[in-house]
């Protein structure tokens, strides 16, 4: 062995040739691997990062952050839902229905979409529906009766012979179309709280130029005929708690909404919590998210009639964790809001997995639950915390927003042609 | 080779050593226990901090990063400096990194119960724990050891460098670059497929540039030691080395195959994964033509036997991972037990034989006496090779067991038979044959936990029990001939 050159000490001196090279092939061969198939790939196939549909963007950027979930008192298994409108921003629809009347000053009556009407009306400036009011500009009150009696008229004269048939008169709701102060809302209207309306033919937005990106899109998400969304507080012995209420108080600001008592989630956050829950109780390591494009996932996702179509890349794009898993010792919940969209079951197979579904082997999770230690709670299983809702509502999204639900998102997606192979006996027509 | 006396600092060595051999015991315990009370009793210990998901990551990360990353390094504190004959550059830098490395991963690894899991497979070290920066302080830790190797290498006196020594410092820009890969750089790309992407390409390498360089380049050193032969051929392990080099970081796409991943990217892992044929049989021939000749010392000598073996569960996953990868294999061997029987005979089978092999070595080097029992050494792999029998062969047939009923999991002749029948054999029934499969599974680890606990008190006899020998015979032998 040759003892290195006293005069040469530094470190690239040691480095002999070979040992520079080698660390130079390394880094050459490392490299290009890096570029192609991690650098290359988003840039190559474009449904890395384009979303799915516009729905899919309305979803997770419009509806998600501005609809808040909370249980209306603790203890109290029922969920309230509030949406947060704001001017210029949210579109509303104020539909008319059969026991449905709506009324409104001479400036107003052009938002309301009349029963029979065939094209929806909707407009992003906000207003909201109450009950009819009396007040200087517009006596709503006075409007409302004329507008029952004229309909009941019209149902009287549509059926002659009501009495000798004893049919009972409809019971007609009026409601007042109104402007109210501000530049926000927080209003109740038809939702289950995780399935948004929309709407994309036979509309129009009544706003004379586009205010939001996303209603120059080729269908859109609308809130239905709000109303003000209220509480009254309520005290019982020691139990504090609150209630929707239309008499009781407005809400002040979202500061309000979020605080205690009241403790609204944005189903934002709650999605964003529960796949933190998904991350952090391993729920991945025994659950794939992919449908994967073989004929066993996509008909074990898939419906009585159809196949589900593969996850697709674009699925994933709003989500900071995905889980595409490893290993499936749980079922594939890639679709699981399409398969299993009832918050009741889910809160029962949470509470207690090996009852709902026998001969399964996931461990009960009680945390997502506030039990009653004491066994003295009416429910039979625990009341739901966040932490249920949160995981209920990051499930929720699996599947469900691929496509707008007016488009059924398994036609004409199905990339390895399921029926043809099953009703072909494994033989793939051209 | 010997004409220069050097005296070698070996503190660092065992800083590594003796808390990882604690560690893999602790590891195989949470693994038994996974084994009970998530399989064969279900659900048995209940609530929030001992369920499944929540204890899973903790046997991962225990066996991985707590027992074979920390067993590989302090390896490397060993044998580098051994191959360079010169001390350890900086033993001070070396005592630094020690600490911040166990104080980082061991509570990082064990905070997970308490809800700290990152979400990202085998990394899922916490970013922050309250007020420590875990995945951070892991990282420097590693870059310390790190350059202080890779200035051991570079202040060598022996000029030529041995082939352990190539694939030392492919796993030192490696692990760098993989490492932080995986643990940082996954948000810094788009959100989705993206950030997935990154994640199957660091799990692999995880596996394929740090493990298998780290235990390659134990092997290459150890064989050749403990049975006091020359290497076959250091130009075949060179043909290994580049081809692992060239291949491994192309193949990360094959962890979802037939998934949302890109058609040619997928295919591109398939070809690149079939490539890698080449550096296992360049490795596989050559340790076994290293011992041709030598096979009594294989009878005599238990970390040859550990050596060997390791050898022979690395020829099989290497067989088994490039073959994963085929579509048609792969659908039936993905998302089953199959994966985890795989993943269980590379880390356990492979590379913690050859890190067991390793410290049989050093160990009467580090401490300067021989070991405590020979006896013990023998059980110690008679009950490895029994046990990891029963458990790998339950993972694999289960798991091809398992695959086969999802592919053939209905008939019918139109759709709407072939669901219906497929909703009549529920995916709990294909839950319910993999039973008695996972009995197997759980009596083999506890053969390889009793196995290794056994290992833990030979070690720790030998350490603290026997007096140190009054004469300094010579226990080490250099042979390693170039």
């Amino acid at each position: 062995m040759s003892e290195p050159d006293k005069h040469h000490k530094g470190f690239f001196h040691n480095l002999d040739l070979s040992a520079v090279l080698t660390l130079l092939g390394i880094i050459i061969l490392f490299s290009t691997a890096i570029v192609v198939t991690l650098l290359a790939p988003r840039y190559v196939d474009p449904t890395w990062t384009a979303p799915s549909s516009a729905y899919q963007v309305q979803m997770y950027e419009v509806a998600d952050p501005n609809f808040y979930i909370s249980s209306a008192t603790a203890g109290n298994p029922t969920l309230q839902f509030v949406y947060h409108l704001k001017n210029h921003y949210s579109l509303l629809l104020f539909h008319e229905n059969e026991a449905l009347r709506i009324v409104a000053p001479p400036e107003l009556t052009q938002f309301i979409t009349k029963y029979d009407e065939p094209t929806m009306k909707l407009t992003s400036n906000l207003m909201l529906l109450r009950k009819p009011e009396k007040n200087t500009h517009f006596d709503a009150i006075a409007a409302a009766d004329t507008l029952r009696t004229d309909a009941l008229n019209k149902w009287e004269t549509a059926h002659p012979d009501w009495k000798e048939k004893k049919l009972v008169k409809p019971t007609i709701e009026i409601l007042e179309l109104y402007t109210p102060q501000g530049e926000d809302a927080f209003v109740v209207a038809t939702t289950n709280g995780t399935i948004e309306n929309w709407i994309d033919q036979n509309y129009k937005i009544l706003d004379s130029s586009a205010q939001q990106d996303y209603h120059k899109d080729h269908g859109v998400i609308y809130i239905y005929n709000p109303q003000e969304y209220r509480v009254a507080h309520l005290q019982f012995n020691d139990t504090e708690g609150w209630t929707y209420d239309h008499n009781g108080e407005p809400i002040q600001s979202l500061q309000h909404l979020k605080s205690h008592p009241l403790g609204f989630h944005s189903r934002a956050e709650l999605i964003a919590e529960g796949e933190h829950i998904y991350a952090i109780e391993g729920c991945w390591y025994c659950h794939t998210d992919q449908t994967r494009t073989l004929v066993q996932d996509v008909v074990a996702n898939g419906s009585d009639s159809y196949p589900a179509p593969p996850s697709s890349a674009n699925e994933y794009i709003y989500q900071k964790i995905t889980f595409p898993g490893t290993r499936r010792i749980g079922p594939d919940l890639s679709r699981v809001g399409i398969k299993r969209p009832s918050r009741d079951w889910h809160r029962g197979h949470f509470w207690s997995p090996k009852t709902a579904s026998q001969g399964s082997i996931m461990p009960a999770f009680r945390h997502f639950f506030d039990e009653d230690p004491r066994g003295t709670a009416k429910n039979l299983t625990g009341i739901p915390n966040y932490k249920f809702e949160a995981i209920f509502q990051y499930l929720m999204t699996k599947g469900t927003r691929i496509t707008p639900p007016t488009q059924a998102w398994w036609l004409g997606k199905d990339p390895i042609n399921t029926k043809a192979i099953i009703e072909g006996r494994g033989n793939v027509p051209e | 080779m010997e004409n220069v006396k050097v005296v070698y600092e070996d503190r660092p060595v065992k800083l590594m050593l003796y808390p990882s051999i604690l560690f893999m015991v602790f590891g195989m315990f949470v693994g038994v226990y996974m084994a009970f009370n998530t399989f064969l009793f279900p659900d048995y210990f209940s609530g929030e901090y001992v369920h499944f998901g929540r204890v899973r990551p903790v046997h991962v990360g225990s066996v991985t990063l707590l027992w074979l990353l920390s067993a590989d390094v302090g390896l490397l504190y060993y044998f580098v400096p051994r191959l360079c004959g010169t001390p350890l550059w900086s033993p001070k830098l070396a005592y630094v990194a020690v600490t911040l490395w166990w104080s980082s991963f061991a509570l990082g690894v064990l905070s997970y119960p308490w809800g700290t899991n990152f979400g990202w497979e085998y990394a899922e070290l916490p970013t922050w724990l309250g007020m420590i920066p875990i995945k951070f302080i892991t990282t420097i830790a590693w870059a310390l050891t790190a350059l202080n190797i890779m200035m051991t290498i570079a202040t060598r006196k022996y000029e030529k460098m041995y082939v352990s020594l190539w694939y030392v410092m492919g796993t030192l820009v490696w692990t760098t670059f993989t490492y932080i890969t995986g643990s940082y750089g996954v948000n810094w790309v788009p959100e989705g497929i993206s950030r997935v992407n990154v994640s199957f390409f660091y799990i692999h390498n995880l596996v394929g540039l740090i493990f298998t360089p780290m235990g390659l380049a134990s092997a290459y050193y150890f064989l050749p030691k403990l049975a006091n032969t020359p290497i076959y051929s250091h130009r075949l392990s060179m043909i290994g080395f580049w081809a692992i080099a060239f291949v491994y970081a192309w193949i990360g796409a094959h962890h979802i195959m037939h998934g949302p991943m890109s058609q040619w990217l997928q295919t591109t892992a398939v070809v690149f994964s079939i490539w890698l044929f080449i550096p296992v049989w360049t490795v596989v021939y050559n340790l076994f033509a290293t011992l041709k000749g030598h096979w009594a010392e294989y009878i005599q000598s238990a970390p040859i036997r550990f050596l060997m073996m390791g050898n022979i569960f690395y020829l099989i996953t290497c067989i088994q991972g490039p073959l994963m990868a085929l579509r048609n294999i792969n659908e039936i061997t993905s998302k089953t037990d199959w994966v985890i029987g795989h993943s269980h005979i590379s880390l356990y089978g492979a590379f913690t034989f050859f890190a067991i092999a390793g410290i049989y070595q050093a160990i009467p080097v580090i401490t300067k006496k021989p070991l405590w029992s020979n006896r013990l050494a023998d059980w110690h792999f008679n009950l490895n090779l029994i046990g990891s029998v029963p458990f790998i062969l339950a993972l694999w047939l289960g798991g091809f067991w398992q695959g086969v009923l999802w592919a053939t999991w209905a008939n019918g002749t139109s759709y709407a038979e072939f669901h219906n029948n497929l909703t009549l054999l529920s995916f709990l029934d294909t839950i319910a044959q993999m039973h008695y499969f996972w009995v197997f599974r759980a009596i083999g680890g506890v053969i390889i936990l009793f196995a290794n606990i056994l290992f833990a008190i030979n070690i720790f006899n030998t350490i603290v029990l026997k007096p140190v020998p009054t004469e300094d015979k010579q226990l080490e032998k250099v042979k390693v001939t170039l």
